[in-house]
C-alpha cells in the first residue's frame, strides 16, 4: 500500500462480473471527471467473456497533465466479494471502499481506509424489479464522495441513457442521487478537489483517436476483420461511415482486409486497415506485396498478450519482432508506435504522408493498454494538417512513356519513382509482386538470370531498399525527460512511456538522479544519433511490456547500444509507475552498493 | 482523347507461355470482348495472382496488378470499392482461385461485388510444373499422384451458386468466339460473375481433344439461364461438358451499389481530403 494524499488527484476503481455495465460505469465516471475540468486516464480491465467472470474498470484524474493510471487506488467499488477480494490491497491510506454489506464481507483492510457501506441493491430495487442500477447507485455515492456537483453525473446518465425511453435515464438518476445522499450523511468529502466545471476536456482511447486522425488525413476506406483490441476503430469507422462517407469494408478474413487495403491504395484511395497480432500474422505476405508494388498502406496492430490466441483483452508490446521480420526478404517499412491517444491521433496523418511519399507500408503499433478501455483526455486537437500524396501524377512526363506504358518503377536520385493511378490515360502499369525492371516488365520468367538482367534485379532491389535512408531523416528522435547527465537512465517506448514519465515524477521527489528517453518512431532507426543521444544516458534501464526485451535489441542490432539492466512485464497488464519507481529504487541501490 | 489506336489493348508485351497453350485464347478472346465494350485501356484493371495464366496483365494494354498467389480476387474488390468508375477484372488459374483463394471467390460471390472473375481451369498447377490441383480428376495422374488422384474433384460453379452467384459460365479456349461473348456478357453483369475458362495445358494435362470431343453449347439446346435448381442440373450434366451462362439473374444490386447507399457516392479514390473544420470540431465534441 503506497501513502498518497494529494488533494490533486484521484485513483480510483470499480469491479463487477462481466455484463453488470462495469465498461459503461467507468466511462461516465470519467466523463464526470473530465467534464470537471480534470485530466483523465483510464484502464479498462477486461476479460474475454461476456457474462460473468471479474471485470475492471480503473480511473485516474488530476487537475494537471497525467499520463498514466497513477498510484493505488483511492476509492474502490466493489460490486462483487471476487472485486473486493482482487483489489483492496492496493487501496491508498485516507481512501475509502464504498460497498453493499449484502454483496462484500470486507476483510483485511487497512485502518486508515474508510468503509463506507451502502445498500446499494436495495436502493436500486426502489426504481427497477432487478438490481441493475446497482453500478449507477455506486457512482452516485461516489461523487459524495469525492466532492463533484451530483449534477454532472445526471447530465452524463442523461447523455448515456438518452435515446432509451425517458423513464430509464429519470430513474437511473434518482438511484444515482439517493446513493449520492446516503454517503452525505455519512461523511465530508475525502478529497477536497477545486473542480473547475467550466472546463470539459474530451477524452479517447487511442483506437478511437487514431479512427479520426485517420480520417482527418483524408482515409475513406478502412478494411478489418473483427478482432481485440482493435474493434473500437472499426466500430467507430461504421457509425461514421454514413456522416462521413467512409467506405467500410468488413473482410472474410485478415489476407482479404489486407489485400483489399492495397487495392484500394492503388486505385488512389488512402486506405487503412487494422488488426491484433493474430490477424497481422495473416496479413504479412501481403505486406511483402505493398512493399514489392510500391503502394503505400497504413496497417495498423493494436498488441495484446500473446503468443497465439493468448489473452485476448489483456496487453503486450510482444509484436515489435514480428513487425521488424514481417514476411520474406528485405524491404522497407516503418514502424511508428504512439505512446498515447493524443499522439495516436497525430501519428495518423503522419503515416499517411510516409506511407504515400515513400510508397511504403507504414505499421502503427498501439496496445490493449491504450487502445480499447485505454482513455485518455486530449486538449485541442489541431486538425490543420497537410495531406502530402508525394509523387502523384496524373500527366506522364514523356521521357517515362512508350506508347504502350508508363514507366512506373523509374530509378531517380531519389529511389521513389513517379506514381499514377488506374483511370488516369495513357498511364498504365503493372503493379507486379514478382521482381519486375522499371517498366513493370516481369524479370522472374525468362528473363531471371540472364547475364543482362543480374543488374537490373539488384538496381530494383537497391532502388527500394535505400528508401530507407530518405525515411530515416524524418524520423523523431527519442523524447527525453528529467535532467541531462543523470544517473539511471530510463529506456522506454510506446505506451510504456506514460508509467515512467508519472514515476519519474515520483523519483525526482526523492532525490533520485534519472531521467528518460521516450521512443515512439521506432523504424527505421537513425542509428548514429541515437547513438549520440544515449551516449549522454546514465545506467541505462530498458522498461517495456514484453518477455524479451525487443526493442532494447533492436537498439543493439541498429545502434549498437548495448543495455544491461530490465524492467519487463509480461503478465498481461500495463505498466503501473509504481512498479517502475521500484525497480529504479532497487538499482540506484545496487548501483550505490558497487560504488 | 480520340483513340488513334485501332487495337487499344494490344500491347507491346509477348506472351511467354508454351505454344499451343490455352491461355493465349483466353487473352485474345479477353482483348476482343474488352474492345467490343467500349471501354478505354486505362479505364480497365485486369488484376492476377500467380501462375502461368496469372501472367496475363501486362500481355494486354490496362492497368494491372500481378499480386500474390490466390489473391487476386480481394485486391479486385478494394480497388472496385474505392473507385467503381473502374471495370475491374481478375484473371487467374484454377489453383489460384479454386484452391488457396477459393474463400475469397465464395464471399465475392455472396456480396455480389461487382468484379468479373476469369479462371483458367487447366486442372493442374501448371507453373509449379504439373501438380493436383482442386480441379484434377479422380484418378489424374500428376507429380504428386503418380498413383492416379485420390481425391474428388471440387465443382466450383454449384458452390458459387450456392453462395450467391448471380452469373456464373463456362467456356472454352477451344471456342473463341464462344469465350468472346461469354466475358462480354460478364462485362455487362450487375455484379459478380464467374467465368470458368477451360484452358487446357498442353504440356502438364492436355485435354484438348478430350473437351472438344465433349463439349456442347448450352444456347444451341434452347436453355435459359434464368432458373437456379435447371443450373444446378445443368451444371452436373453428365452427357458432355456443357458450356455457356448456366445462372445469371440482374435484380440484385451489387455490393457497391449497397455501399453507395451509406458512403453516399463519396468513394474513397475521390475524396482524399481533410474534414471541415465544423465536421472535425463535432466529432470531438462527441467524445466529450
Ligand atoms: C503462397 C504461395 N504458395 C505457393 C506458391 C507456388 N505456386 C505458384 S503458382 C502455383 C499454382 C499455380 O496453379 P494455377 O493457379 O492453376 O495456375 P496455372 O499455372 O495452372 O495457370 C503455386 C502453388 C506461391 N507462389 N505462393
Ligand atoms: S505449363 Fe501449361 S499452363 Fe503453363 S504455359 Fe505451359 S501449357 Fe500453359
Ligand atoms: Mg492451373
Amino acid at each position: 500500500m503506497s501513502e498518497k494524499d494529494s488533494d490533486a488527484e484521484i485513483t480510483l476503481r470499480l469491479g463487477a462480473a462481466a455484463g453488470d455495465g462495469i465498461q459503461s460505469a467507468g466511462e461516465m465516471i470519467m466523463k464526470v471527471l473530465s467534464r470537471s475540468g480534470m485530466h483523465v486516464t483510464t484502464y479498462n480491465g477486461n476479460q474475454s467473456l461476456i457474462r460473468g467472470g471479474h471485470v475492471w474498470f480503473h480511473v485516474h484524474a488530476s487537475t494537471k497533465k497525467i499520463y498514466s493510471l497513477g498510484y493505488g487506488i483511492d476509492f474502490l467499488i466493489p460490486l462483487t466479494q471476487l472485486s473486493y477480494d482482487q483489489h483492496f490491497e492496493k487501496l491508498n491510506q485516507g481512501g475509502a471502499v464504498i460497498y453493499d454489506p449484502v454483496a462484500v464481507k470486507i476483510h483485511d483492510l487497512d485502518p486508515k481506509v474508510m468503509q463506507i457501506s451502502v445498500p446499494l441493491a436495495d436502493i436500486a430495487l426502489k426504481y427497477d424489479k432487478r438490481p441493475i442500477m446497482k453500478n449507477t447507485v455506486a457512482l452516485g455515492s461516489l461523487c459524495a464522495a469525492i466532492g463533484v456537483d451530483i449534477n454532472v453525473l445526471s447530465k452524463a446518465i442523461q447523455d448515456q441513457f438518452g435515446r432509451k425511453e425517458p423513464a430509464v435515464a429519470e430513474n437511473n438518476i434518482k438511484a444515482a442521487m439517493d446513493g449520492y445522499e446516503m454517503v452525505k450523511k455519512q461523511t465530508r468529502p475525502l478529497k477536497n478537489i477545486q473542480y473547475n466545471y467550466s472546463v470539459r476536456r474530451p477524452a479517447m482511447t487511442a483506437d478511437y483517436a487514431l479512427a479520426l486522425g485517420a480520417v482527418a488525413a483524408g482515409c475513406r476506406f478502412y478494411a478489418a476483420y473483427p478482432m481485440s483490441p482493435a474493434s473500437p476503430i472499426v466500430h467507430w469507422m461504421a457509425s461514421h461511415a454514413k456522416k462521413l462517407g467512409i467506405t467500410v469494408f468488413l473482410g472474410e478474413d485478415e489476407i482479404s482486409v489486407m489485400n483489399a487495403t492495397i487495392g484500394a491504395s492503388y486505385a488512389g484511395a488512402r486506405a487503412m486497415c487494422a488488426t491484433s497480432g493474430g490477424g497481422f500474422a495473416l496479413m504479412q505476405e501481403a505486406i511483402g506485396e505493398a512493399a514489392m508494388t510500391e503502394t503505400p498502406v497504413v496497417v495498423v496492430d493494436v498488441m495484446r498478450a500473446g503468443p497465439s490466441t493468448g489473452l485476448p483483452t489483456k496487453t503486450s508490446q510482444g509484436d515489435l519482432n514480428m513487425m521488424l521480420g514481417i514476411s520474406q526478404d528485405d524491404f522497407p517499412r516503418v514502424i511508428l508506435a504512439p505512446r498515447n491517444p493524443e499522439e495516436s491521433f497525430y501519428t495518423a496523418p503522419r503515416a499517411f504522408n510516409l506511407a504515400e511519399r515513400y510508397q511504403v507500408p507504414v505499421i502503427i503499433l498501439l496496445d490493449f493498454a491504450i487502445g480499447d478501455g485505454g482513455y485518455s483526455t486530449v486538449d485541442n486537437l489541431n486538425f490543420a494538417f497537410e495531406i502530402d500524396r508525394g509523387k502523384l501524377l496524373s500527366t506522364p512526363p514523356p521521357a517515362y512513356t512508350n506508347g504502350y506504358w508508363f514507366k512506373r518503377f523509374a530509378i531517380t536520385d531519389d529511389n521513389i519513382s513517379p506514381r499514377s493511378i488506374p483511370g488516369t490515360p495513357d498511364m498504365m502499369f503493372v503493379a507486379k509482386t514478382d521482381e519486375h525492371d522499371e517498366w513493370g516488365h516481369d524479370l522472374s520468367d525468362v528473363l531471371a538470370g540472364l547475364k543482362e538482367y543480374l543488374p537490373i534485379r539488384r538496381r530494383m532491389h537497391e532502388k527500394r531498399m535505400k528508401k530507407l535512408e530518405e525515411i530515416k531523416k524524418e524520423m523523431k528522435l527519442p523524447e527525453i525527460y528529467g535532467p541531462s547527465g543523470a544517473d539511471i537512465s530510463i529506456i522506454t517506448w510506446g505506451s510504456s512511456s506514460n508509467a515512467v514519465r508519472e514515476a519519474l515524477h515520483e523519483l525526482h521527489k526523492k532525490g533520485v538522479s534519472v531521467n528518460s528517453f521516450e521512443f515512439s518512431d521506432i523504424y527505421p532507426m537513425q542509428e548514429d544519433e541515437v547513438r549520440k543521444i544515449l551516449s549522454t544516458a546514465g545506467i541505462m534501464v530498458d522498461v517495456e511490456v514484453n518477455y524479451s526485451a525487443q526493442f532494447a535489441k533492436l537498439l543493439k542490432r541498429e545502434a549498437g547500444v548495448e543495455i544491461n539492466n530490465f524492467f519487463l512485464k509480461y503478465d498481461g497488464e500495463p505498466i503501473y509507475p509504481e512498479e517502475v519507481e521500484k525497480h529504479i529504487l532497487a538499482t540506484r541501490k545496487e548501483v550505490h552498493a558497487i560504488a | 482523347m480520340p483513340l488513334l489506336n485501332p487495337k487499344p489493348f494490344e500491347s507491346d508485351t509477348r506472351a511467354d507461355w508454351c505454344p499451343g497453350c490455352g491461355d493465349f485464347g483466353v487473352l485474345a478472346a479477353l482483348k476482343d470482348a474488352l474492345q467490343k465494350s467500349g471501354r478505354q485501356p486505362h479505364e480497365v484493371v485486369v488484376v492476377s495472382g500467380i501462375g502461368c495464366s496469372s501472367n496475363l496483365p501486362g500481355y494486354i494494354r490496362t492497368y494491372g496488378f500481378h499480386g500474390l498467389h490466390g489473391r487476386p480476387v480481394p485486391v479486385a474488390v478494394g480497388i472496385k470499392n474505392a473507385n467503381p468508375k473502374l471495370l475491374v477484372i481478375a484473371t487467374a488459374g484454377d489453383g489460384d482461385e479454386y484452391g488457396i483463394g477459393f474463400n475469397h471467390v465464395v464471399h465475392a460471390a455472396r456480396r455480389n461485388d461487382d468484379i468479373k472473375l476469369i479462371v483458367m481451369n487447366n486442372e493442374i498447377y501448371g507453373l509449379t510444373t504439373g501438380q493436383l490441383s482442386p480441379t484434377s480428376k479422380l484418378g489424374q495422374k500428376t507429380k504428386t499422384s503418380p498413383d492416379g488422384s485420390i481425391i474428388y474433384p471440387l465443382k466450383p460453379l454449384p458452390t458459387i451458386l450456392g453462395a450467391g452467384g448471380t452469373f456464373i459460365a463456362r467456356t472454352f479456349s477451344g471456342d473463341p468466339k464462344h469465350m468472346s461473348w461469354v466475358i462480354q456478357e460478364a462485362i455487362k453483369h450487375r455484379g459478380f460473375a464467374l467465368v470458368d475458362a477451360i484452358s487446357p495445358c498442353v504440356t502438364w494435362h492436355n485435354i484438348y481433344d478430350e473437351v472438344k470431343k465433349l463439349f456442347y453449347r448450352l444456347e444451341d439446346r434452347g436453355y435459359k439461364p434464368d432458373d437456379e435448381n435447371e443450373a444446378y442440373k445443368a451444371m452436373n450434366a453428365q452427357d458432355g461438358i456443357p458450356i455457356g451462362i448456366f445462372y445469371r439473374r440482374e435484380d440484385k444490386q451489387s455490393f457497391q451499389e449497397r455501399l453507395a447507399e451509406i458512403n453516399g457516392g463519396r468513394w474513397a479514390a475521390d475524396n482524399v481530403k481533410s474534414l471541415g473544420s465544423e465536421i472535425a470540431q463535432s466529432l470531438v465534441q462527441e467524445m466529450l
